[in-house]
C-alpha cells in the first residue's frame, strides 16, 4: 500500500526529463531504478524496476508514515543520446541496471586504485543522490571529459555528498594529482567539485530547474535559453583597436 | 562595451571607420591597466539586470584585489542601474600572457554573494585558463556556451 502510493504520487520530475529530449534523432531511453530499502519494522524490501520508454517517474525521497517507517527512495536517470550529425556528438554513459534484492553491487569488483568515473558514480549512488545525470563531453570542448549533475534533498545532503566524494578522492589519489576543493562551500544550493577530467555539480532541485545545465551540455548550441538571448548589436561607432603590440 | 561617447584611436592616428568617429576631436590612450575603478564594463550573461537598458553604463566601483587592478578571474563591485552588484571579470582589452586570449571589450559576469551567477547562460566565449586560477569558477564555466 505504501509502495503504491509512493509510486503513484511521485512528482513528475520526469516531465523535465521529457522536455529535454528535443532532437528527434535522439533515442531517448530513460530508465529509472527505484529501490525501497529495508524498513525497521517491515519485512524484506522489494525492488521495483521501472523501465518506461517514454516517461520516467522520479521520486522525491521524503516519506514518513504513521508507523515511523522511513523510506528513502532514490532514482537515477542516465540518458542515452545517440550521435547526431548536427550536434557535436554528445553521448552519455550507459546506465547500469541494478538487480538483486537492493544490496549494493559495485560495478568494478575488486580493488579500486584510481578515482574513475565509475567510482564517483557509485559513491554518489550510495549517498542517495537524486536524479544523477552523467554527460560525456565531446573532445571538441576542451573543458572536461565527464560532466555530472546530481540533486540532493537538502543543503546538508549536498554537503555530505561533496565531502564524501572529496574524502574518497583523497584516499585514492596518487602523489602527482592535484588537490581538489569544493567550490560553493558557503552557498546552500549549489556546490561543485572539479576533478580535472570530471566535474560534479550538486544542486538542489529548484536551482537545477533554473539553470538547466543538462540541457546546455547536451544540446550545446541548440539550447533554448541560449537561443532566447537576443543577438548583440554593436553600436555604430564601435571600432576595434588597432593591434597593440606588447 | 563601447558607448556612443567613446572612440578609440592611437595618438596621432585616425582609424577610419564611420563618419561619426572622424568628427571626434579627442584621442584616447591605449589600455594601461586592465580593469580598475570607474571603468565601464560589458555584462555578458543573460541576466535581466545586465541587459535592461539604462542611461548609464555599468561601472566598476571597487576591485577586490591587493592592487586596484582587475584581471581575468578577479571579483569586482559594479554599480548597475543604481544598485551595487558583485561581478567576475572574464575578459579584458589589455593584453595578458602570451598565448592567452585578449578580448575587444571588458567582459564581466554578474555574481551573487555566494558565488552563484545571476544569469543562466553566457554566449560570449570564456577563457579556459580560468580553470587553473585560484577561485570558484566552475559555476561560471558550467553556464558558458563557448570557450576560447
Amino acid at each position: 500500500m505504501l509502495k503504491s502510493c509512493v509510486l503513484s504520487g511521485c512528482k513528475k520530475l520526469g516531465s523535465l526529463v521529457l522536455r529535454r529530449s528535443v532532437l528527434p534523432e535522439q533515442a531517448g531511453v530513460f530508465r529509472s531504478v527505484c529501490s525501497i530499502p529495508r524498513g525497521a519494522s517491515h519485512g524484506p524490501c522489494s525492488l521495483r524496476r521501472l523501465a518506461p520508454s517514454s516517461a520516467a517517474c522520479q521520486q522525491r525521497p521524503h516519506v514518513f508514515t504513521a508507523c515511523h517507517l522511513e523510506t528513502r527512495c532514490y532514482s537515477e536517470v542516465n540518458r542515452e543520446n545517440s550521435h547526431s550529425e548536427k550536434d557535436t556528438g554528445v553521448s552519455s554513459e550507459e546506465s547500469h541496471e541494478r538487480d538483486g534484492d537492493g544490496a549494493f553491487q559495485p560495478f568494478s569488483p575488486g580493488p579500486v586504485d584510481a578515482f574513475t568515473i565509475d567510482v564517483l558514480v557509485s559513491l554518489l549512488r550510495q549517498e542517495n543522490a537524486v536524479d544523477m545525470c552523467v554527460i560525456k563531453v565531446p573532445d571538441q570542448i576542451k573543458y572536461t571529459e565527464y560532466f555530472i549533475v546530481a540533486s540532493g534533498i537538502s543543503p546538508r545532503h549536498l554537503r555530505a555528498m561533496a565531502l564524501y566524494a572529496i574524502k574518497v578522492y583523497k584516499f585514492l589519489k596518487k602523489d602527482g594529482d592535484r588537490n581538489v576543493k569544493i567550490e560553493g562551500k558557503h552557498s546552500e544550493d549549489w556546490m561543485c567539485i572539479d576533478f580535472g577530467n570530471i566535474v560534479v555539480h550538486l544542486m538542489l532541485p529548484e536551482i537545477r530547474d533554473v539553470y538547466e545545465l543538462e540541457k546546455l551540455w547536451t544540446l550545446r548550441n541548440y539550447d533554448e535559453q541560449l537561443r532566447n538571448i537576443p543577438p548583440d548589436k554593436l553600436p555604430e561607432d564601435f571600432i576595434y583597436d588597432v593591434d597593440i603590440t606588447k | 562595451m563601447a558607448l556612443p561617447q567613446l572612440s578609440r584611436s592611437l595618438t596621432g592616428l585616425l582609424v577610419g571607420t564611420s563618419s561619426i568617429i572622424q568628427q571626434r576631436t579627442f584621442g584616447v590612450s591605449p589600455v594601461a591597466a586592465a580593469i580598475q575603478k570607474m571603468t565601464r564594463v560589458r555584462v555578458v550573461d543573460n541576466s535581466s539586470l545586465g541587459n535592461t537598458p539604462y542611461h548609464r553604463a555599468p561601472r566598476v566601483i571597487h576591485v577586490y584585489t591587493k592592487n586596484g587592478v582587475g584581471k581575468v578571474g578577479d571579483r569586482v563591485l559594479l554599480a548597475i542601474k543604481g544598485q551595487k552588484k558583485k561581478a567576475l571579470i572574464v575578459g579584458h582589452k589589455m593584453p595578458g600572457e602570451r598565448m592567452s586570449p585578449r578580448f575587444d571589450s571588458n567582459n564581466v559576469v554578474l555574481i551573487e554573494e555566494n558565488g552563484n551567477p545571476t544569469g543562466t547562460r553566457i554566449k560570449v566565449p570564456i577563457p579556459t585558463h580560468l580553470r587553473k586560477l585560484e577561485g570558484d569558477f566552475s559555476k561560471v564555466l558550467a553556464i558558458a556556451s563557448s570557450f576560447v
